[in-house]
């Protein structure tokens, strides 16, 4: 293994390397600082009720787990980061398994983890033609597992719902590990991660403001096209300057394709979140577990970065290359 | 195409630890790959430690629901009925282990069913509708119960009549209780001590038993009850002799 592939798997003393990780991990601690307050004035003010003011604190110290469950791995570098990623693909995973039903047909269920451990390792061993034979070869592979138990009835539906579960958490998810072979890898994680998150709570505080005309009434009745369009207009500026400072001389250092990669984040995050909520409301269902409390599920959480992933990989990819320079198959491609 | 038919886990909207001590959980890849790994550990040590002998394993229905009921007076019991299940048995195997005991705590609950797939049964205040929720469990789910119907150990070995919450699970139905006799667990593993002696455990299984006409109602359980209690009886007397 080469030096800079170890001080990017295993280097924390780079942590702080970019001025943009720096200002984003202490935006992120001055919020939780600020967070209690908060609470206490707009709960005091509102005189809400106990119920409302518990849930509120659980939230708040949920999301201080999930902040370090975040931060420390990014930080720490890109061999935890993408071990992250991949334990994020398979709670993500085992939630959609469990609350589609598909998590009873053992033989799909466990090829779609296999998938995403082969995702983990493709990521890991910056080894891209890998990561992207895996797609179609576990889509055959579902298909053939499939037939294992010689039951037509359901086979459309159980290979189905494998297929989704893997292009969703295995292929589309694991994008992000395959961001953190770039060298710079940290300010842009944090910032997407960021900017998807804020997208949430800039839509819900829009919405309340602003919102009037409903968006999708049947998919999910409290988005407003206010919300949406709120989320659109903070987040853009929000993820174009960030980008410029993690991109600054490059080929996406433009004005409009930034501002460009702010739209995809706000839109296709907006997506994501709605995505689930129809995978809900089709199964009759608010919540897809009990796992955060405050939050409900690991993916009523993390559900608008599923689609953001591979939306903001490509594109950057396209504009000016992931991984640059990097050692590819580091681990694949030692010579005996 | 067929109507969609698969259904969100029955366990869906409980937290962690109510998902635990619930009789609707259902487990997942990685449970039943830890249920698996727990057996086969325990099958190797009751085959080492104990030299536990199975009569009548051809009797065992090929798959569920079934319910196998067994004289109760050591915690070693639940675990030699587990081990003495094939494989292919185990991924529905449910030991109904005393609430009070076993799901006490976070920590026991966790262990109970994650590692033993154990279900609870409150037996201060357990009403009808757990019986009747492990009733429809054991239907729907095809699920293998493993229970003592003498409702706790015994303390001196000896066997103590059967209560009639066994019929309450199969009265009226034609899921089969399989009667198995037990003997030398107690001699191993009596109340008062806690580390197992290697004494010989002996396993004999019985024909399955069925109460398709027998009365759902107090006096259909109480026969269905005392029909097994008799086999049980003489079956473990069988392993006794044996």
């Amino acid at each position: 293994m080469s030096e800079i592939t170890r001080e990017r798997l295993f280097g924390f003393r780079h942590a702080f390397d970019d001025p943009v990780t720096i200002v984003l991990t202490l935006t992120a601690l001055t919020l939780f600082l600020l967070a209690p307050v908060l609470i206490l004035v707009a709960t005091r003010a509102a005189n809400s009720t106990s119920d409302k003011r518990k849930e509120l604190w659980d939230r708040y110290r949920s999301w201080i787990w999930l902040a370090l469950f975040i931060l420390i791995p990014v930080l720490a570098g890109a061999f935890w980061t993408i071990f992250a990623v991949a334990t994020l693909s398979f709670l993500c995973y085992r939630e959609y398994a469990r609350i589609t039903g598909l998590f009873r047909e053992r033989t799909i269920s466990l090829i779609v983890v296999i998938g995403i451990l082969f995702i983990a390792f493709a990521a890991l061993d910056n080894w891209y033609r890998l990561y992207v034979a895996l797609f179609p070869l576990t889509v055959a592979l579902i298909a053939i597992g499939g037939l294992i138990p010689d039951q037509p009835k359901g086979y459309i539906q159980r290979v189905g719902l494998g297929v989704l579960g893997f292009a969703l958490f295995g292929s589309a998810l694991g994008n992000l590990g395959n961001m953190a072979n770039d060298w710079n890898y940290r300010p842009i994680l944090l910032l997407i991660i960021f900017a998807v998150e804020l997208n949430d709570i800039f839509a819900y505080i829009c919405g309340h403001l602003f919102g009037h005309r409903k968006f999708v009434p049947n998919t999910s009745p409290n988005k407003t096209v206010g919300g949406a369009l709120g989320a659109i207009a903070l987040t853009t500026p929000l993820v174009a300057v960030g980008g410029h400072f993690i991109w600054s001389g490059t080929a996406l250092d433009t004005p409009v394709r930034l501002l460009g990669l702010g739209i995809i984040v706000s839109i296709v995050g907006q997506f994501g979140d709605l995505m689930l909520s129809s995978i809900k409301r089709d199964l009759g269902l608010k919540d897809t577990s009990k796992l955060i409390p405050g939050h409900g599920g690991i993916l009523d959480r993390f559900d608008s970065l599923i689609l953001v992933a591979p939306a903001v990989f490509h594109y950057v990819n396209y504009v000016v290359g992931f991984a640059v320079g990097q050692p590819q198959q580091i681990f694949s491609g030692w010579q005996i | 195409m067929e109507p969609w038919d698969l259904q969100p886990a029955h366990d869906t909207g409980l937290t962690p630890s109510e998902r635990f001590r619930s009789v609707r959980r259902e487990s997942g890849l990685l449970e039943s790959l830890a249920h698996q790994v727990c057996f086969s550990l325990l099958r190797s040590y009751f085959a080492i430690g104990h030299r536990l002998t199975i009569v009548g394993r051809e009797k065992l229905p090929t798959h569920g629901p079934f319910v196998l009921a067994a004289n109760h007076c050591s915690h070693l019991d639940a675990l030699a009925l587990g081990a003495a299940l094939t494989p292919r048995h185990r991924e529905r195997a449910f030991p109904v282990a005393a609430g009070d005991v076993f799901f006490q705590t976070r920590v026991t609950s966790t262990f109970s069913a994650i590692m033993l797939n154990a279900l609870p049964m409150w037996r201060k205040n357990c009403g009808p509708h757990a019986l009747a929720d492990l009733r429809r469990k054991l239907q729907e789910e095809r699920a293998i119960f493993i229970i003592f119907p003498e409702g706790g150990r015994s303390r001196n070995g000896s066997m103590m009549p059967f209560k009639h919450g066994l019929g309450m699970l199969v009265a009226e139905t034609n899921v089969p209780v399989v009667p198995c006799g037990l003997t030398g667990t107690f001699e191993a593993l009596p109340p008062e001590r806690n580390i197992p002696r290697p004494v010989v455990i002996t396993l004999t299984i019985g024909d399955p038993l069925q109460f398709p006409l027998t009365a759902n109602d107090r006096t259909g359980w109480s026969e269905v009850a005392a029909s097994v209690e008799s086999r049980v009886r003489d079956l473990a007397g069988q392993s006794r002799a044996a």
